[in-house]
């Protein structure tokens, strides 16, 4: 059951108001006459709380985000005014007789121009349209100056939108007989939604309960509190009967989470050997108009700084960073946050500079991998890269796509036949970071832990509940098993449970490849706890002592006997008499896990990809992609695979297809899948995928997280292999994503300028 | 507001409702009719979670008015459980790992169904092309090939 | 996103749709398969008010033999010629184009009159039957014509049928066994859109050759075709259509004119 399938007698429809421009003064909203009580405006809630949003950080500029438009709209698709009625077709007319009068000003929709003076700016009390700009600098900065070598690029990942298939949603009302309000929503953390929520209404946390139902997908999108979260809410507490509103696609292209939308200016300093030395410039980030609570997009700047020294050696690192408010939807995270850009920087940069030498890419690489006798290595940006074997990673996939046979083909190919390239990317993927690292960023909410609750009923069942939200990873399964590898149980015999402020520990939710370590390590050390409690009962009832008995197969074995978990379950629930002296009874613990380091551990990988290109329509087609990945100790293969799969066609999505441009007024052109391109079974190729298995030191088992990292290295590795394909032209692919016509546009003016060239030389 | 009367069969239940003629058939079913396997992700056809049947051919519910199915048998997901080409199916799909959010899921049913209905021993591409318009944010869809292949190397000649 | 309200009427026969859609002009509009309207006014984009259901017309469902023609029924489904379970007198063409329009559900519903009277510019049917010679047999209040495709087409979106008019089918001839037809389409991804469509139908030394998704309307080339069966030289085959080419396409735009010729070419190397 999604939140769209909730059905509550009295259910009624929300449709939104929406600003037709990008940027203007709200003169006035006029409702209907004779509709007037089922529209509202902002003017309708006076106590409604504006959140502070980004980092805690004095430099980071508040844009006060209000559930509905007030004094300003700031992109095209900003909620102005709310409709109520008893189906959304007809709230969707109420809303197209509600009259809206908007002095337009000049649009921002572009990050760097934005930055110039004299630029129009979103909000007047800022000095100019950064929510926050900053240079992170270390390593030896004399090596800009003194390197042999420098090659400048710039490169563009382009705007797009998260689109997890089902869309957002929210059902509200206000239970009476609770005096709560009961708010189920399509979000990634329920606990954290419920704090934001209960700000915004100025309700205390325990009459606010969010129920998230099944999440058909979030990948970063729904983990932010919208507005028109907040104000459905509101308008569930004014009209005393239940109301929805359920997203549609075309909101959720317009208005949603958007995402990616970097912007690099940089140079590499090298070696004439190819061996990287440092890497300096600047990084803009339109931000979109608002920063989302609780933490905006602050992150992608820093961590896209952070992550440009990539899996690489280098000595110095100096970049400027922008995150830049423009006129269109807000930014937030997405499955990759900052990391693809970042990748996809360095990565091209790689290539080209191996074309520049004119170094086999993959030698390139090889000569500048941080080594596995290395580790852990801390990466010039302060990034502890703790195990793995990147050599070997790199290897695996070159083998598996067999470079030498691409080049011979390459080399055998006749005019008019497709062009081939072969592209690699290599990628890091932090995870499990916790205090240290989320202090570090300043984050308003610090997702340093997570908490299970193991419970054992008098039956010997077990229930656990989670504070974190799967929506599509698989947790009823990888949880189950790691608790009944504690417990000595069939997972069959274990029910998982999440989505509910009232029936499970407080959590953070899932998001940041976190879960699997965080969650997977609260399940794993409170069910041991568990089983131990479970062994002294059973050495009780067997009479025997404590130390001779071991648990197997759901009972508790003494040498001369065995007692099953139903009859210890039986008597530490119902039959007290039947405990140890003293002992507490029932089966349940509550706790909370981070791992013993907090700086968060790496998964990496290399991706390998094979395309053909067709010079004339600069159409591109995956001929094979390769993967050698290593997320640590698996719980599931199965699902890791799952996760690596679907996270590269999102990254093929973002390489090659998804993109919401926007016009010189602020308009978005991809409000439709006609016009946004997305990805399916015909386009996206069945991943070949490698595994190693390094465990990591400072988690239980050994885990990794996995979500993002399939997500992060396919627009570098594609953009790589279209390059590859015209090595001879020496065009550069930099920016994503690579349609036709932009494929088509960098051939031609290579092609242009290798002819020019040819003409001054005769 | 003007209505109009339709008999509908949904899912061997006869129906008779009085619809806006607005009302598409995806609302139908799950507004009025309560089935909400019938899922929405784009309302403009090109996402496929809508997909139905309707007289036994493949539709996107969300492109069809629920007016115009009037006298027509229409059957959604909770139709078929007890079909055994959909038992298969579902197996299949959960042996292949071929859905994690589960949205997609049942679009992607009725439309491997409709395809091993027409073509028994499929490959992989008449696969693919038979999956074009059904959006699966999740899976990158290698599962759910595979599932479907692996269905149609189970399926005997009488299914 | 849910349409705006509107009357349904759902007429037993061809000739009181043609009276509904008279009475009601310019805020009528005939329904079938509804694959490429629907979304349109679930998007709050037609201006329609009155939809007149026509897909249940048996005038509309037939196919006849008419000798040196084919009569095909304007509510004939894209998947019926998808499947063979339609006549295909072009040699295979028409069952190659639509089994490319769209998805399969799509293909389902939509028909091959439901997409000639939309006039998407990229749409396929347009293209295929305007470089197949075919003519439009269309029914309204002053009786039946007959409207060669390229008399139909006026623009995007824009046809030249009058208020009232229903197009009941098409009168496409029948291609010889040695005609040579190519079909090249060229989009984003499988079902979208073309960016490109280039349709060739040769029989002997006639030669039809149409683009689609370039201009407001799927366009002749002409002065291209009559090039290539001279026999002119490759060079100057692809300087003429470049001329072409260049009259369609809108504004300065090298690539959609690379993209069009390269479409166009490979047409004319299929069928050469």
């Amino acid at each position: 059951m999604f939140v769209a399938d909730v059905r509550l007698p009295g259910l009624q429809d929300i449709a939104f108001v929406r600003s037709g421009v990008a940027h203007g003064r709200l003169l006035s909203v006029n409702k209907p006459a004779d509709d007037r009580e089922r529209v509202f405006t902002i003017d309708d809630f006076d106590d409604l709380n504006v959140l502070e949003a980004g980092p805690e950080l004095e430099a980071f500029r508040q844009s006060p985000y209000p559930a509905l438009a007030s004094g300003k709209v700031r992109y095209v698709g900003q909620a102005i005014a709310a409709c109520v009625a008893t189906t959304r077709a007809r709230a969707e007319d109420l809303a197209e007789r509600v009259e809206v009068e908007i002095d337009e000003l000049p649009a921002v929709v572009d990050a760097v121009a934005a930055m110039q003076p004299g630029s129009p700016r979103l909000f007047e009390n800022w000095a100019d349209n950064a929510f926050i700009a900053r240079t992170i600098s270390a390593g030896d900065l004399n090596l800009f100056s003194a390197s042999p070598m420098r090659l400048k690029r710039r490169f563009r990942m382009n705007r797009h939108a998260t689109v997890s298939l089902e869309i957002r949603g929210v059902v509200a009302h206000w239970d009476a007989r609770l005096e709560e309000l009961v708010v189920h929503l399509s979000t990634q953390g329920g606990h954290v939604m419920r704090l934001g929520l209960a700000r915004a209404l100025g309700l205390p946390e325990n009459q606010v309960r969010v129920i998230a139902p099944d999440v058909g997908g979030g990948f970063g999108g729904k983990n932010r509190l919208l507005p028109e979260e907040i104000a459905v809410c509101a308008i569930a507490l004014k009209v005393g009967h239940p109301v929805r509103w359920i997203e549609d696609r075309r909101e959720h292209l317009l208005a949603s989470v958007h995402c990616r939308d970097h912007h690099y200016d940089l140079t590499v300093c090298f070696e004439p050997d190819g061996t990287l030395l440092g890497i300096e410039g600047d990084v803009h980030i339109d931000a979109g108009a608002y920063a989302l609570w609780p933490t905006g997009s602050f992150m992608e700047a820093s961590m896209a700084a952070g992550n440009l020294p990539g899996p690489y050696r280098m000595k110095a690192l100096r970049v400027n960073t922008f995150t830049v408010a423009t006129n269109k939807a807000p930014m937030g995270p997405y499955r990759g946050v900052a990391r693809p850009g970042a990748c996809f920087a360095i990565e091209r940069m790689v290539d080209e500079v191996a074309q520049h030498l004119g170094i086999e890419p993959y030698e390139m690489r090889k000569r500048n991998l941080v080594k596995r006798t290395e580790m852990p290595y801390v990466t010039v940006a302060g990034l502890k890269l703790d195990t793995g074997d990147y050599h070997d990673s790199l290897d695996t996939a070159a083998k598996m796509i067999d470079i030498s046979a691409i080049r011979r083909r390459q080399k055998e190919r006749k005019p008019g036949e497709p062009r081939v390239g072969i592209g690699f990317a290599v990628y890091t993927e932090q995870s499990g970071h916790g205090v240290v690292e989320w202090s570090k960023r300043k984050s308003r909410v610090v997702p340093g832990y997570e908490s299970a609750n193991v419970r054992m009923l008098p039956d010997g069942s077990v229930n656990i509940s989670v504070g974190v939200q799967n929506h599509g990873q698989g947790h009823e399964t990888t949880l189950a098993q790691i608790a009944a590898h504690e417990l000595g149980i069939d997972p069959s015999q274990i029910r998982i449970r999440y989505g509910d402020t009232a029936t499970t520990p407080f959590g953070f939710g899932t998001f940041a490849s976190r879960s699997i370590v965080f969650a997977g390590g609260a399940v794993g050390v409170t069910s041991r706890r568990l089983a131990e409690k479970i062994r002294l009962i059973g050495a009780h009832l067997l009479q025997a002592a404590p130390e001779s008995v071991r648990i197997e197969n759901g009972a508790v074995l003494s040498d001369s006997g065995s007692v099953g978990f139903g009859e210890i379950a039986r008597a530490a629930n119902i039959r007290q008499e039947m405990l140890p002296e003293g002992m507490e009874p029932l089966l349940e613990f509550t706790g909370t896990y981070e791992p013993k380091e907090s700086a968060g551990v790496f998964s990496y990988g290399t991706h390998a990809v094979v395309v053909e290109v067709d010079e004339a329509t600069g159409g591109v087609k995956i001929l094979d992609y390769a993967v050698s990945e290593d997320c640590g100790t698996m719980i599931n293969p199965m699902i890791v695979d799952g996760q690596v799969q679907g996270g590269i066609s999102q990254g093929i999505g973002t390489g090659l297809y998804e993109e919401i441009p926007f016009n010189a007024d602020g308009q978005p052109l991809a409000t439709t899948f006609g016009e946004y391109m997305m990805p399916c079974a015909t386009e996206i190729p069945t991943v070949r995928i490698a595994h190693s298995v390094t465990p990591a030191l400072v988690t239980e088992y050994g885990v990794k997280g996995v979500g993002e990292g399939g997500a992060i290295a396919p627009p570098a590795a594609l953009a790589n292999a279209v390059a590859d394909a015209f090595r001879d032209c020496k065009a550069s692919f930099n920016e994503t994503p690579l349609t036709p016509r932009r494929v088509w546009e960098a051939a031609q003016a290579a092609m242009t300028r290798m002819e020019a060239a040819a003409e001054t030389r005769a | 507001m003007k209505m109009t009367e339709i008999s509908v069969r949904v899912n061997g239940v006869a129906m008779k409702s009085s619809v806006e003629p607005r009302t598409s058939l995806a609302d139908y079913v799950r507004e009025t009719c309560g089935l909400t396997a019938t899922h929405l992700g784009c309302e403009h056809g090109a996402c496929g979670a809508c997909t139905v049947l309707v007289d036994d051919v493949l539709t996107r519910s969300c492109l069809k008015f629920a007016a115009m199915c009037d006298d027509r048998h229409v059957t959604t997901l909770e139709g078929l459980a007890n079909d055994p080409l959909t038992d298969l199916l579902r197996q299949c799909f959960h042996e292949s790992h071929a859905l994690q959010c589960g949205f997609c899921t049942p679009g992607m049913l009725m439309a491997a169904r409709d395809l091993l209905r027409r073509n028994m021993t499929p490959d992989e591409i008449t696969v693919r092309n038979a999956l074009a318009g059904h959006i699966c944010r999740c899976t990158g869809y290698s599962g759910i090939v595979h599932a479907i292949l692996l269905a149609a190397s189970r399926l005997k000649p009488d299914d | 996103m849910k349409p705006a309200a509107f009357d349904y009427h759902r007429p037993a026969t061809l000739a009181e749709a043609i009276d509904l859609m008279e009475r009601f002009g310019d805020s009528a509009a005939a329904i079938s398969g509804g694959q490429s309207l629907v979304p349109l006014m679930n998007l709050r984009l037609s201006p329609s008010d009155q939809l007149v259901d026509v897909s249940r017309l048996a005038e509309l469902q037939q196919t006849r033999d008419l000798g040196d023609s084919v009569f095909l029924g304007a509510g004939l489904t894209h998947a019926m010629f998808e499947d063979g379970a339609a006549p295909d007198p072009a040699n295979g063409l028409m069952r190659q184009a639509a089994s490319h329009i769209a998805y399969r559900a799509v293909r389902c519903h939509g028909t091959i009159g439901g997409s000639v009277a939309m006039a998407d510019p990229a749409a396929d049917w347009p293209a295929v039957l305007l470089a197949l010679d075919a003519a439009a047999l269309v029914r309204g209040p002053m009786g039946e014509r007959r409207i060669a495709m390229d008399a139909l087409l006026t623009g995007t979106y824009t046809t030249s049928l009058e208020t009232g008019e229903i197009i009941t089918g098409f009168e496409v001839p029948k291609l010889p066994a040695d005609a040579r037809t190519s079909y090249v389409k060229f989009n984003r991804k499988v079902g979208a859109f073309a960016s490109s469509l280039a349709v060739a139908v040769r029989q002997g030394e006639a030669l039809r050759l149409v683009l689609a998704g370039a201009g407001p309307r799927a366009t002749l080339l002409a002065a291209t075709a009559a090039a290539f069966i001279a026999g002119a030289p490759k060079t100057s085959v692809r300087n003429t259509l470049a001329g072409e080419v260049a009259l369609i396409v809108e504004a300065d735009d090298p690539y959609a004119c690379a993209l069009h010729i390269a479409t166009i070419l490979r047409a004319i190397e299929e069928i050469s």
